[in-house]
């Protein structure tokens, strides 16, 4: 299991934050290596995806269900995803709080089971990159939510899901 | 074992190896020397479906020494480096990292922009270029942009390189190093001849005047390799030593810059609390040998 987690800060009110966060139009713009995002149903997405370390950049086709959608606060994903031989399955966390100037403070949390190839690389080398690619992706929202660019929250919670990620 | 199938392309110029990029995309990986991706290929943990090969992109190959910087093309190969006198003379932070690059099959084929992609944390350029504050420059069909050395590298094996891009080349400003008072050293601890050094310092100092008696340092430059996810520099380790004669006390405070700076991952031979250590110990070295080498070259 490799656990990872960060935060981030963002100008903008965690009620406008979170139509980009459920938006797949933005999320697949915002999205690292992300080619496209479809949305199967009111708490589903598939995507697919490319990243990688180095010159081992695995494609992955990546289906993500919605656990938990506590509008505008916390957000639970669920998401697995194969790719030639790599795979993993995460569950992604993030709470939304307002900040004392309107802003929002963004704590988000990630566990994943990953084997492979992308395994191999280890903790260190694969936390380096995650970090880095989490914080391109929050980087890229908050800038769509500066221009302005339109979002509207699209997901949901799926009914009675839950979530969990064994060793 | 064999790299799995892929179609190879080998194109002439820059502008039709950006072509080429641009159709392909991220089914795509470049080949500069092969002096990596072939064995990481042969390993199957890299099968791209497309190769475009570098090696003939005459372009890109050579160096250019001028009166305000100096120009390296990204296919120069580590053995051109290693052997240019001439740029030894104005820039040999340059040369010496070459020339301690694995062995000289590896130096013969490797090339400069090939260790920058690959940006792996031991490499001897990204730290050289990081110390020195270079620029890359970078090329895609529509874009030309010149990125410094210090914000390339981004994480593990990881740089703000794009699939369609393509290093072109550096340049290293020569204002900083007036010859006369600049000396500067490339140290590397290897645990074995032709491997990647354990821990390595590229560094730069500048003195006010090489015949005075207590030279005095007006600019140090320090970047470490393989002690973090990505070449390091250490500006409080400059700061440390900047406007003194490099007493014990300098070094001393330099010292426990990098250590403090170091964020290394522990490898079979070198554990973290060993390699924050070197951290500390090639800091020191590594700014007394390009002190004395500002004072008597």
């Amino acid at each position: 299991m490799i656990e990872f987690s960060g935060d981030f800060e963002s100008e903008h009110a965690p009620e406008e934050l979170w139509k980009y966060f459920t938006d797949p139009d933005i999320l697949a713009q915002c999205a690292p290596g992300c080619d496209h995002i479809e949305q199967e149903s009111e708490s589903e997405l598939s995507a697919t995806i490319a990243v990688g370390v180095g010159s081992v950049k695995p494609t992955f086709d990546v289906d993500m269900t919605v656990v938990e959608a506590d509008e505008p606060n916390h957000l639970v994903m669920e998401a697995g995803g194969d790719a030639s031989r790599n795979s993993f399955e995460a569950v992604a966390e993030m709470t939304l709080t307002e900040t004392e100037d309107g802003g929002t403070h963004a704590e988000w949390e990630a566990d994943a089971n990953v084997s492979g190839l992308i395994a191999s690389l280890g903790q260190r080398a694969l936390g380096s990159v995650a970090d880095r690619l989490v914080n391109n992706f929050f980087d890229d929202l908050e800038e769509l939510a500066d221009e302005g660019v339109p979002a509207e929250s699209k997901i949901s919670a799926k009914p009675e899901a839950t979530a969990s990620l064994e060793d | 074992m064999k790299p799995a199938a892929f179609e190879y392309h080998r194109p002439d110029s820059v502008a039709e190896a950006t072509t080429l990029l641009a159709d392909l995309g991220h089914d795509a990986e470049l080949l500069a020397g092969n002096q990596s991706l072939g064995i990481i290929m042969a390993n199957r943990l890299a099968t791209p479906d497309h190769l475009v090969d570098l090696n003939r992109v005459e372009e890109l190959s050579g160096y250019e020494i001028r009166d305000d910087e100096i120009d390296v093309g990204a296919m120069t190969t580590h053995r051109d480096l290693e052997f240019a006198d001439d740029l030894r003379d104005v820039m040999p932070m340059l040369p010496e990292a070459a020339e301690q690059i694995a062995g000289p099959s590896v130096r013969n084929r490797g090339t400069l922009g090939g260790s920058i992609a690959e940006a792996d944390p031991a490499g001897n350029y990204p730290a050289a270029l990081v110390a020195l504050d270079a620029d890359l420059r970078v090329e895609s069909t529509d874009d030309e942009r010149t990125v410094a050395a210090r914000e390339f590298f981004i994480a593990y094996m990881f740089t703000d390189l794009g699939p369609e891009e393509i290093i072109t080349g550096v340049t290293v400003d020569r204002e900083p190093f007036p010859v006369e008072r600049t000396g500067m050293a490339f140290e590397e601890l290897k645990r074995a001849a032709q491997t990647f050094p354990t821990v390595s310092a590229g560094t730069a100092v500048r003195v006010d005047d090489p015949d005075a008696d207590e030279p005095v340092i007006e600019e140090a430059r320090i970047a470490l390799a393989n002690v973090a996810d990505v070449p390091l520099h250490v500006p409080d380790a400059e700061d440390a030593v900047e406007g003194t004669t490099l007493g014990e006390d300098a070094l001393d405070e330099a010292a426990e810059a990098a250590i403090e700076a170091a964020d290394p991952s522990p490898e079979m031979h070198a554990d973290e609390e060993w390699k924050v250590e070197l951290a500390g110990e090639y800091t020191r070295r590594s700014l007394r040998t390009a002190h004395t080498r500002a004072i008597n070259d």
